[in-house]
């Protein structure tokens, strides 16, 4: 019983990577042998999800769509207890506690009491990285060979990952964003992120980075709906050493979904415009 | 050093967006926003230029408007209406100068309601001197330029994907939806309201709903309210050199009848010499040795958002 069983499973994976070569052929100009031969390499067992994922015409994974965690990682990157403003949640990053630096430690334990005062969220203020990714509010990927712009509903702000094969450059600015070049390890795609400027934070409790904070993310579909996000952080001035954090995003498949403008800081003065007919028009 | 040497380099890039909001002659001077004052009919019909995959007519890049900045819808190149230190450049025979964005009706006038025209005539007093919070031209706040006004605010960045088209402004960011989604309902109100768009050949159709009114039309403070909609038509040419944005406003809460804005925009590439207006770009850095050009965030500093010119 078995051998036939086996031997299905290595038909199907025939018949699968034949196809994927045969697209590869086939009026998809820019894709290759050695692309199908990678994506061979990384999916080594038939049955797995990760076969079935968008793809770019290049045969890179296609992460074209509207995503959103479910983490409750924006309440609180730490594990903690409820409180007025957060669920309880167990936190999601990697040995649970943030080594902070003992003078950060100080700062942030300041940020934290008076994060309803301080929270560039609640200000209106672009997430920064990787803050907009588990914020709770979609953000969607628009996405080709050469880039990737991530538009997040709050804000409206866009941040570019170059994956062209350029690097850094060589005289940056700090930018909310930071600086993002993205190449491929496989079908993860592999994000460098840094020259940020030290106005964000990385969650609502008040933790926080400075502006030598660099960010690697690592991006890959668990299956066509479904990417495993991680993020290693690294910044000398705050913490002792490099931590992780990893989170899921889900593909918003609800019908006529779509990104609603949220230029979020523009609340304090939206009242003044547009004039107003007089009452008795 | 090296994060002094940036945060000073942030510091000097808000304060010149400050001037460039604030003193239209320093911009005109450094930047050359205006390019011509003609500038040629495109006439809708077939696409014979390269397309995208998913069959789109490819118009991707970066483009600017050819004409003005926004310190005056009407007469683009007329200098900010009352401007009590006009240019020299903006002053006289009204022939010599750019027509109005307003191609229809004939005279170049919005036609504004009275009540509506009362309060732009008040706002363009009340510019100079902003003593009431609504005399600060709301991007001046870093509020986004809305439609029409972002496709003269600097230049910006077209991408399009199967199902959208992207626009990428300096302030704000626009996503035209072409793939046949439910309006959003009429309640939600959007500083760039909401796009629903298809080709026509070489011509993108846009329908634009859900407008918050919020965004004028520029510093002579032409508006309109959240009844208002936008039927746009963006006709490229098949050389992908030009194309002319040719828009219909309606809002019988401000105007007394629909009128037609004219837009002409010019494509930018490597070709182009990178300016501090039209093409903001910068070579990025890779082992190769050709010449790539992209563009660093576009983020209006959100913090000195009340910077509001002269008044807080």
């Amino acid at each position: 019983m078995s051998r036939p069983l086996q031997l299905t499973i290595q038909w199907k994976w025939y018949l699968l990577t034949s196809s994927l070569f045969l697209v590869s052929i086939f009026g998809l100009q820019a894709c290759n042998k050695q692309t199908a031969a990678e994506a061979n390499a990384q999916t080594p067992q038939a049955s797995t999800p990760a076969n079935d994922i968008p793809r770019l015409a290049n045969g890179k994974p296609d992460f074209s769509g509207i995503w959103q965690s479910t983490s409750g990682a924006d309440y609180d990157l730490e594990p903690h207890n409820h409180r007025e403003d957060a669920p309880p949640g167990a936190g999601v990053v990697e040995g649970k506690y943030l080594p902070y630096l003992p003078d950060a430690l100080e700062q942030k334990k300041k940020n934290f009491a008076e994060r309803k005062k301080l929270d560039p969220a609640l200000k209106g203020y672009t997430l920064g990285v990787p803050r907009g990714i588990y914020y709770p509010a979609p953000f969607q990927v628009f996405q080709r060979e050469k880039d990737l712009f991530i538009v997040h509903q709050f804000g409206h702000s866009v941040r570019t990952i170059f994956t062209n094969n350029t690097d850094h450059p060589k005289d940056p600015y700090d930018w909310w964003l930071g600086d993002s070049r993205g190449k491929w390890e496989g079908d993860t795609l592999v994000v460098d992120a840094r020259h940020f400027n030290d106005k964000t934070w990385f969650d609502s409790a008040g933790n926080y980075h400075s502006d030598v904070l660099q960010v690697v993310e690592r991006w890959t579909f668990l299956d066509r709906n479904t990417i495993e996000y991680q993020a290693t952080v690294t910044d000398e001035k705050v913490f002792s050493r490099p931590w992780s954090l990893s989170v899921i995003l889900h593909r918003h498949r609800e019908k006529d979904f779509q990104l609603i403008e949220d230029y979020h800081f523009t609340l304090e003065y939206d009242e003044f415009y547009p004039p107003k007919p007089p009452v008795s028009n | 050093m090296k994060q002094v040497a940036t945060h000073f380099f942030s510091v000097r890039k808000t304060a010149l967006v400050v001037i460039l909001t604030g003193l239209s002659a320093v911009s005109f001077a450094q930047g050359g926003i205006p390019i011509e004052k003609n500038f040629p009919e495109i006439k809708s019909g077939d696409w014979t230029g390269p397309r995208l995959a998913d069959g789109q007519p490819d118009v991707q890049g970066h483009w600017s408007n050819t004409i003005a900045n926004h310190n005056n819808f009407t007469d683009p190149q007329g200098g900010i209406p009352n401007d009590p230190n006009p240019r020299p450049a903006d002053q006289g025979p009204r022939e010599g100068r750019a027509p109005s964005r307003v191609s229809d009706p004939a005279d170049g006038q919005v036609p504004l309601q009275p009540w509506a025209l009362e309060k732009v005539k008040e706002f363009q007093v009340g510019f100079h001197n902003p003593v009431k919070p609504e005399y600060i031209e709301p991007l001046a706040r870093c509020a986004p330029g809305g439609v029409p006004k972002s496709l003269y605010w600097h230049g910006y960045e077209i991408s399009q994907y199967p199902g959208y088209v992207l626009f990428q402004f300096n302030s704000g960011t626009r996503i035209i939806h072409l793939d046949n989604k439910a309006p959003l309902p009429d309640n939600i109100k959007l500083w760039n309201g909401d796009s629903r768009g298809h080709w026509e050949g070489n011509t993108l159709v846009v329908s634009v709903r859900n407008h918050n009114g919020k965004a004028l039309f520029g510093r002579s403070g032409e508006f309109i309210s959240e009844n208002g909609t936008i039927e746009e038509r963006y006709i490229f040419n098949s050389e992908r050199t030009r194309y002319n944005y040719v828009a219909t406003i309606t809002d019988p809460t401000v105007y007394t009848r629909p009128f037609t804005v004219t837009i002409p925009a010019k494509r930018y590439t490597e070709k182009d010499t990178p300016n501090g207006w039209h093409f903001e770009v910068e070579p990025a850095t890779h082992a190769g040795s050709e010449l790539i050009l992209e563009h660093y965030e576009r983020i209006c500093a959100e913090n000195n958002g009340a910077f509001g010119i002269t008044a807080k």
